[in-house]
């Protein structure tokens, strides 16, 4: 067997597991236009990191597999193969650490928090939307949050009451209720999970921040839906005016800070363009479809030798 | 039926709460016991005195509640004022800021704005509604 076809499939899958990573990701959190259709833009968020995930994953098999009949008899093949275990069993490793880590530490977080929230929240149902589970907490500050999960609840300060009027609540209500109804938060864990899980060279915060913002996003549409654009961008400008000053503290904002696009997005007129979201569908499908590609033609190459 | 008892539970967690802060703020030695507690809360439902006590003792767990031998009996007192567990909750809510936004527990409507932004953000906001009207 030549030399090159033992270590090329598992190079090549490697290499594109740190192209996806690294440029490609990169490349996208600037593509800001990508914003404009929040829904699709998770999808291909997803697409390509899933993508990053099956290449380190399927190097072994592969080369492997590729390698079935010298494995023991060239050390260059043992070589690739070691190499090959090692990358993806640490990725397997540093996964499932890292899903455990994260999942557990969320959780613990949040039952903490519901406990003493059930202490001293009061439910409220004076609201012409009834939110299941909303908790009104005895504060001036005006403020909205939501802790996801099975046993979610919707938390709103009396303070924010007090500041905003009925159709700006609403608004709101709306976009906390998209949040835990689309369960948000699972998204963001997923993305929170691969990047713990990445060495930390491959890491960038950027792509936490901006599957994060997505997600604001889609629920400011649901809330704009639900009670208009303008109370929507209202409730945007009144609460990011009124943040308690603990919140601006240590919050190192260079650029366009998030507020500033979601209130932007808000104003935008809905017009789809169409080749744009075809743009999107593709490049997910091709982001999933690399990898899969690689495999299956190594595979029948080695095949039909 | 587990998921009634853990709701029920915690009901009583916060009927057991109120009563330790509605005690005075200013008297240090203002506190309960749990026939003080049992015999309040038996007004309004039926409820067995073991179960208050056995509630108490995981509030003392959590640190929620501190207690005091008196002679046979406990005096209980709570720890912190209801207002002190909301500004902790509130804190909660945000902290991911400073953890360099990694394990956000909540999901928050909004993050922080520094008053720069809100000029921007209020011009946005007339531009929007001068479009809605027009």
């Amino acid at each position: 067997m030549p030399p090159l076809s033992t270590w090329l499939p598992v190079a090549g899958l490697v290499l594109l597991a740190v192209l996806l990573t690294w440029p490609v990701q990169k490349a996208m959190v600037r593509r800001h236009i990508f914003r404009r259709e929040p829904l699709l833009a998770l999808l291909v968020w997803q697409a390509v990191a899933l993508a990053a995930v099956v290449s380190l994953l399927a190097a072994l098999p592969l080369a492997l597999w590729v390698m079935r009949e010298s494995l023991t008899t060239t050390p260059l093949a043992l070589g690739v193969a070691v190499v090959a275990a090692v990358i993806t069993a640490s990725m397997v490793v540093r996964l499932l650490l890292a899903g455990h880590q994260v999942g557990t530490s969320l959780r613990r977080t949040r039952r903490a928090h519901r406990e003493l929230l059930e202490l001293v929240g009061h439910e409220f149902d004076e609201l012409d939307q009834p939110t299941p589970q909303l908790r009104v907490i005895q504060h001036p500050a005006p403020t909205a949050y939501c802790v996801p999960g099975l046993t979610h609840r919707v938390v709103i300060s009396t303070g924010m009451l007090e500041q905003l009027g009925p159709p700006e609540v609403r608004a709101v209500l709306a976009h906390e209720r998209a949040h835990v109804r689309a369960r948000h938060d699972l998204l963001v864990e997923f993305f929170t999970v691969l990047h713990t899980a990445m060495p930390k060279p491959l890491r960038h915060e950027d792509v936490l921040a901006e599957v994060r913002l997505l997600a604001e996003v889609l629920a400011d549409r649901s809330g704009a839906r639900t009670a208009g654009r303008l109370p929507m961008g209202r409730a945007l400008v009144a609460l990011a005016g009124a943040q308690h000053p603990a919140a601006t503290l240590g919050a190192a904002s260079d650029s366009v800070s998030a507020a500033q696009v979601r209130l932007r997005l808000l104003t935008e007129d809905g017009r789809r363009d169409w080749i744009m979201v075809a743009t999107m569908i593709g490049y997910a499908m091709l982001a999933v479809a690399t990898p899969l590609a690689v495999v299956v033609w190594v595979t029948a190459l080695s095949g039909a030798r | 039926m587990k998921i009634s008892r853990r709701a029920r539970l915690g009901d009583l967690e916060r009927a057991i709460m109120d009563r330790l802060w509605a005690l005075d703020e200013t008297d240090p030695t203002a506190s309960l016991t749990v026939r003080d507690i049992h015999e309040s809360i038996s007004q309004e439902r039926d409820i067995a005195y073991t179960t208050v006590m056995t509630v108490l003792d995981r509030l003392t767990k959590k640190g929620l509640v501190t207690r005091e031998r008196d002679g046979r009996a406990w005096r209980y007192q709570p720890v912190s004022t209801s207002e002190e567990i909301t500004a902790q909750l509130l804190r909660e809510g945000l902290d991911h800021i400073e953890s360099s936004d990694r394990k956000a527990a909540m999901m928050h409507f909004l993050d922080s704005a520094s008053p720069e932004e809100i000029d921007d953000l209020k011009a946005a906001l007339a531009e929007l509604e001068r479009r809605q009207a027009g």
